[in-house]
């Protein structure tokens, strides 16, 4: 293989604690290559650090020590680099973060309009380009609150997608959604893993660890105690607290 | 819902009326007043030699006062809506200047800041910056178009600062609305704004302030119409808005009640249609 997009070397956060004098460690020596076109599906308890170690990706947590390098540009202070990171990664929330005042349209174009400077007519079609990719153009000119949450978390994706990224981050997309509308938005990340994107996905949706996951990750305690194949992982999952875990979920 | 009480409201509003109905009654007989309604009406317009309609100085003050309260209102939300974003920002300087803006312009009484911006703008900025010559070597046009957008040009550095001290006073508090408002907007909106790589401007420009906006209007609403109010303050300095233009007139024609009376009711129809256009702007927001 060539060289890995992401590089994370010896990485480490800590958050205050709540009486401000033990300090929690929420990712802890963290080293990690992860190359193009992987689908790497990071699991663990509540509480293990992925959200903080995805966070640390992009730049939305600033990390304490150690390095993450995307694509060749270092995340540092300097604004120039984390804004050409900020470009080159999407993200998927939990919590979609849709803008409530704007239609579907709008939340997705902008972006294109705003940060890739592109002219009015190719926003149109990238969008509707979009829509069509997660299978919503008929809601284009609705509002968030108007569509399901399934619908949303779909928008959410097209528009991280339309800053036209190199690595897609989703953080436990589908974790708040109805269990009927889970499948609709894996589906959605399953075609996306097909195309070849580089995604980096915490999820406890095994299924789509076997279907579209290509390495599997295991956070507890801010540290990653498991990086393996996901093929190997299902034909022997050996260790112990894998085990535990599977026989739970599947 | 529960069923609006109309008669309620009947009885509610006749008690009201022969209040002050009975009122009126004792002031005119204990009073010895002898009103004089008749006289108002031509200090709001007279007729000039050739017979045109002009307006006259209860006109003119009320007009002031619109032009004064308009552009102090715009200023102060400007100023308050940088502030307040500067006062919600995480780094230790930006929440400094925002914190101590707001302290210091809440903390002056508003006849101090007057004076202060009276001597320091009307004074020092106005002549270094050379606002006043401006203003006076403008052309006919630009005279024509200050008049009717702010001032008459020879007045037009005392308008300055009364506008200045009206925008700070009134934009501590709208700095505190602001930030209030941005307070209740939700992390993830500008965590998404963040990995989207939108820039700090676009962020507050498109995705977070309509939001504020939308939340505090009514806030806002009520801050310019303390601003409509809190302007008759800059009387002090001979800015010839409503209140002076009545207490002028009231020197010059001992018709102390029915002028009071008259300026009391254009204040009120000035901030009962402003807060009309806002419940109107209100409910032809969308719903999201
Ligand atoms: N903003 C924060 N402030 C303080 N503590 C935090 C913050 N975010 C996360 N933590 C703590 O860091 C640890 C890891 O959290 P997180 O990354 O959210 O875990 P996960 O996503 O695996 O559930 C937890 O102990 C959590 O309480
Ligand atoms: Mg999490």
């Amino acid at each position: 293989m060539s060289k890995p997009i992401i590089v994370v070397r010896n990485l480490n956060k800590t958050f205050p604690g709540p009486d401000n004098k033990i300090e929690i460690s929420a990712v802890k020596d963290v080293n990690v290559e992860i190359f193009q076109g992987e689908v790497v599906v990071v699991r663990g308890p509540s509480g293990a650090g992925k959200s903080t170690f995805l966070r640390c990706l992009n730049g939305l947590e600033n990390f304490d020590s150690g390095s993450v390098v995307i694509d060749n540009t270092p995340l540092d202070h300097h604004h120039k680099n984390r804004l050409e990171i900020r470009k080159e990664v999407g993200m998927v929330f939990q919590s979609f973060n849709l803008f409530p005042h704007m239609t579907v349209r709008k939340n997705i174009s902008l972006a294109i309009s705003r940060v890739r400077k592109k002219s009015k007519e190719e926003c149109e079609i990238t969008t509707l380009d979009l829509l069509e990719k997660v299978g919503i153009t008929d809601k284009i000119d609705s509002y968030p609150s108007q569509l399901s949450g399934g619908q949303q978390q779909r928008v959410a994706i097209a528009r991280a997608l339309a800053m036209n990224p190199k690595i897609m981050l989703f953080d436990e997309a589908t974790s708040a959604l109805d269990p009927e509308m889970i499948s609709e938005v894996l589906d959605v990340m399953k075609a996306l893993a097909k195309e070849g994107m580089t995604m980096v996905v915490v999820t406890h949706e095994m299924g789509f660890a076997r279907e579209a996951g290509t390495r599997l990750l295991f956070m507890d305690n801010g540290e990653i105690v498991e990086d393996r194949e996901v093929r190997d992982f299902f034909e022997n999952p050996i260790e112990d607290r894998s085990k535990a875990f599977l026989s739970k979920v599947l | 819902m529960r069923r609006h009480n109309y008669l309620l409201d009947g009885i509610v509003l006749s008690i009201l009326i022969l209040v002050v109905f009975l009122g009126f009654i004792r002031i005119k007989n204990g009073f010895q007043y002898s009103w004089n309604w008749g006289a108002i009406p031509r200090f709001f317009f007279r007729l000039d030699e050739s017979g045109r309609i002009k307006t006259n100085i209860l006109m003119q003050g009320f007009l002031t006062t619109v032009r004064l309260s308009f552009w102090s209102s715009g200023a102060a939300l400007l100023i308050g809506t940088l502030m307040g974003i500067l006062r919600t920002r995480k780094n230790l300087f930006p929440r400094l200047v925002g914190r101590t803006y707001i302290e210091i312009a809440r903390n002056t009484p508003p006849l101090v800041l007057i004076f202060i911006f009276y001597f320091f703008i009307g004074n020092i900025i106005t002549s270094s910056l050379g606002i006043d010559e401006w203003s006076r070597n403008l052309s006919g046009v630009g005279k024509t178009v200050l008049t009717i957008m702010f001032s008459k040009p020879e007045r037009f550095p005392a308008f300055l600062s009364a506008l200045f001290t009206l925008a700070v006073y009134e934009g501590a508090y709208v700095a505190e609305i602001v930030r209030g408002g941005l307070e209740s907007v939700e992390a993830g909106q500008f965590e998404a704004s963040y990995a989207l790589g939108f820039s700090r401007f676009d962020k507050y420009r498109y995705i977070i302030l309509p939001q504020v906006f939308r939340k505090v209007l009514p806030s806002l609403t009520g801050q310019a119409i303390s601003t409509i109010k809190d302007s008759s303050i800059v009387s002090i300095i001979s800015i010839r808005e409503l209140t002076f233009q009545g207490m002028e007139l009231m020197a010059s024609t001992y018709l102390v009640f029915e002028i009071w009376i008259t300026i009391t009711i254009m204040y009120f129809i000035l901030t009962i249609s402003l807060s009309a256009l806002a419940s109107y702007l209100e409910r032809r927001m969308i719903k999201y």
